[in-house]
């Protein structure tokens, strides 16, 4: 259900807390899609390639990798995108040169702000206007998934178009800035995901941005996906010995080399857990007209391909 | 439990509470950065001197964090008495707004009410000056300045931007010096830019070039917008170029210290140690690295396994020890992750343990601070499960 509606569109964009998990998330909605026959591009934005990592590929650079058959990762290094659209902007080589190798345009391109975002957005426009051959009407991927930066950043982030039409009204800067901005804002072609953890600061900045991506960005969030979800393991009576148990400081081992006191101090600590879960989970679903799928937390001695096709599973699942 | 190594490191954070006049907290997004500037400002002031933690974070979370619905542009003093200081010792605490930082920059360096207009009404001033990203860092960097030379207080403890890289941060006002200081502000303020005649006199046929070029990139007409935008700032730019100056030399002084914060994930153990090369690259004070939320391990810190069989069903003691061994695991992926940085940092890390609740108010704070200046824990130097069981069967 959340997939599907996820999967009409073009371009995902997640954001949400540092720290929730984004990238993981990320990674399991792009191993989701793919599983349903869609050719997927993950962009990553000016950070370390983790997408990869998590599916035990070797660390690509700025040019999309094939990581897995119809699967695409790609990190945008925003010097590097602006190089690409001066080259192709200026098209003769040696003057495109001349361009690059001068100090007035690094120097420029290091201290404008919002430039390097802007020309990160517009790379993700052309990913999304890409076809899949010259003169074919199939678009070379049908689902391109952005990690945007975190909550806070990530509105800078997005809000670069709208500041730099209203800053330029005319010429090319301000007429990729509209394009891109319409890209953006279009609910049919593009949907903001927003990644939140069961905390009291994840899900403040997850209402925050909801909010911000309709009043200030424009743009539609459809999902909320809750991520590092402690789900019960306990049924409810054992809960209930578990906690009466603590409060008598029941004693006695439970295996060679356990006590009983400790692991009586482990459950409490994922019942806390888990009930925090539950009771913002319950709120997010008071606050945020949104579908939200739960992932569950990651115990695994590694993230690997397998975590992340499990969790893949389970957004498919919601 | 308490190791070392771990209270060494939290002897440097205290000894640079005591004695530095700014602290510069860096780390990536969601690793408990905002809440570790707060908590160190916090012990400081219980210490007795006068404090003031700023934060840049348009999310607004040291305002959560310390019980207030939101911080104002301006530095706001918190009771502190529920808390028992000793001393007479003082915290204020403030949000950068990064318009009124603007604003206030230009009105003190503007040399005439013109000037000031002409700046303050640029189109291109409004999007700069708000909260377009990559503003921030100028701004966070100029209040900076301006913070640590007001005398209300003794010790600044800045928690930095969210970038994309920390780092962006550092960098800035070496990108504004060296944007300052070339030929790049001399090509935007060429009279070729006036607006109306700008195709026309250009001097020199590499003049013309080079504006051709610039068309078909950015647009003449952005150019020209630009160049007013610089224009208006005539007469500024020494001013700007000396504040950036003092933040760079600010930010390499002896009174200055780096505190580095990182959560027991990969990724942010990764970026921690990284910021730290370049840290040491660049020769900035760097006063210690902190790890946030490391999970207890439970099957190694258990202490003495009790005499006796435990009185619980099978399926829960069967259930109970499934998650002793789940957490068990976590633990291991965060020490592995851990032990690859204490080979790499020189000085100790301090590691704070999870805790039991959300930190949001004033007493979370205490216990934070008190935490990291106690030796937080050390899981690398704990006993393995292998010592426990022959403890056990002992």
């Amino acid at each position: 259900m959340l997939l599907d509606d996820l999967l009409s569109r073009r371009l995902l964009v997640l954001s949400g807390k540092g720290g929730t998990g984004k990238s993981v998330v990320g990674t399991a909605l792009a191993i989701a899609a793919r599983g349903r026959g869609k050719r997927v591009l993950l962009v990553e934005v000016d950070a370390p390639l983790e997408a990869p990592r998590y599916l035990g590929a070797p660390r690509t650079g700025g040019r999309e990798a094939e990581v897995r058959p119809g699967l695409f990762t790609v990190n945008l290094d925003p010097a590097a995108v602006m190089d690409e659209y001066v080259r192709r902007v200026v098209r003769v080589d040696v003057l495109a040169r001349r361009i690059l190798d001068s100090p007035v345009y690094r120097r420029f391109f290091a201290a404008a702000p919002g430039l390097p975002e802007l020309m990160m957005l517009g790379k993700i426009m052309v990913f999304e206007e890409a076809r899949a051959a010259r003169f074919s009407s199939r678009p070379r991927y049908d689902l391109i998934l952005v990690d945007a930066p975190s909550t806070g950043h990530g509105i800078s982030f997005l809000k670069v178009p709208l500041a730099a039409s209203r800053a330029a009204p005319a010429g090319p800067v301000g007429h990729n800035a509209r394009r891109i901005l319409a890209l953006l804002q279009d609910p049919q072609r593009t949907a903001l995901v927003i990644v939140a953890a069961p905390e009291e600061m994840a899900v403040v900045e997850a209402q925050e941005l909801h909010r911000a991506a309709l009043e200030e960005l424009g743009m539609r969030p459809r999902a909320l996906v809750l991520n590092q979800c402690h789900e019960a393991r306990f049924s409810r009576e054992q809960e209930a010995d578990i906690l009466r148990l603590a409060a008598d400081a029941a004693a006695g081992r439970l295996a060679r080399g356990v006590g009983l006191p400790a692991a009586l101090a482990a459950a409490r600590r994922h019942v806390r857990r888990r009930k925090l879960t539950q009771f913002y989970q319950g709120r997010l679903r008071r606050v945020l007209p949104l579908p939200m799928a739960s992932l569950p937390y990651l115990f695994d001695e590694d993230i690997g391909p397998s975590s992340i096709e499990r969790l893949a599973r389970r957004i498919e699942a919601a | 439990m308490t190791a070392p190594g771990g209270r060494r490191g939290s002897r440097a954070l205290a000894a640079a509470l005591g004695e530095r006049r700014v602290l510069v907290v860096c780390g990536a997004g969601g690793v408990g950065k905002t809440t570790t500037a707060a908590a160190l400002a916090l012990q400081a002031a219980l210490e007795g001197r006068h404090v003031l933690v700023c934060t840049i974070d348009p999310a607004r979370r040291l305002a959560t964090s310390l019980g207030l619905a939101a911080l104002g542009g301006r530095p706001r003093p918190l009771d502190l008495s529920p808390l028992g200081p000793r001393g007479h010792g003082a915290l204020w605490a403030m949000m950068l707004d990064t318009r009124r930082t603007f604003d206030a920059l230009v009105e003190r360096h503007a040399p005439g009410e013109t000037a000031r207009r002409r700046i303050l009404d640029n189109r291109f001033y409004r999007q700069v000056s708000s909260a377009l990203a990559g503003s921030h860092e100028y701004m966070a960097m100029e209040k900076l300045l301006e913070l640590s030379a007001d005398d209300r207080f003794d010790l600044v403890v800045l928690d930095t931007p969210p970038t994309r890289h920390a780092l962006d941060f550092l960098e800035a006002p070496e990108r504004l010096m060296g944007f300052l200081d070339t030929s790049v502000l001399r090509w935007f303020l060429k009279p070729y830019f006036v607006a109306g005649r700008l195709t026309l006199k250009v001097a020199t046929r590499t003049g013309a070039f080079a504006l051709d070029l610039a068309d078909r990139v950015l647009g003449l007409q952005f150019l020209q917008d630009l160049s007013e935008f610089f224009l208006a700032f005539e007469g500024m730019y020494a001013g700007f170029k000396q504040r950036a100056e003092k933040v760079h030399a600010l930010l390499r002084g002896e009174d200055s210290g780096f505190v580095l914060v990182a959560g027991p994930a990969r990724t942010t153990l990764d970026e921690a140690l990284y910021f730290y090369r370049r840290l040491r690259e660049k020769d900035m004070p760097f006063v210690g690295l902190v790890v946030n939320r490391v999970h207890p391990d439970p099957l190694a810190e258990a202490g003495p396994v009790p005499r006796g069989a435990a009185g619980v069903d099978a399926a829960l003691a069967r259930a109970l020890l499934r998650l002793m061994e789940d957490q068990a695991r976590v633990a291991r992926r965060e020490r592995r992750g851990i032990a690859r940085l204490e080979d790499e940092v020189s000085e100790p890390l301090v590691l704070v343990p999870e805790l039991e609740a959300d930190v949001h108010d004033l007493r979370g704070l205490k216990e934070v601070g008190e935490l990291l200046l106690s030796g937080g824990r050390s899981p690398s130097r704990r006993r393995r499960p292998s010592q426990l069981q022959a403890q056990g069967r002992g």
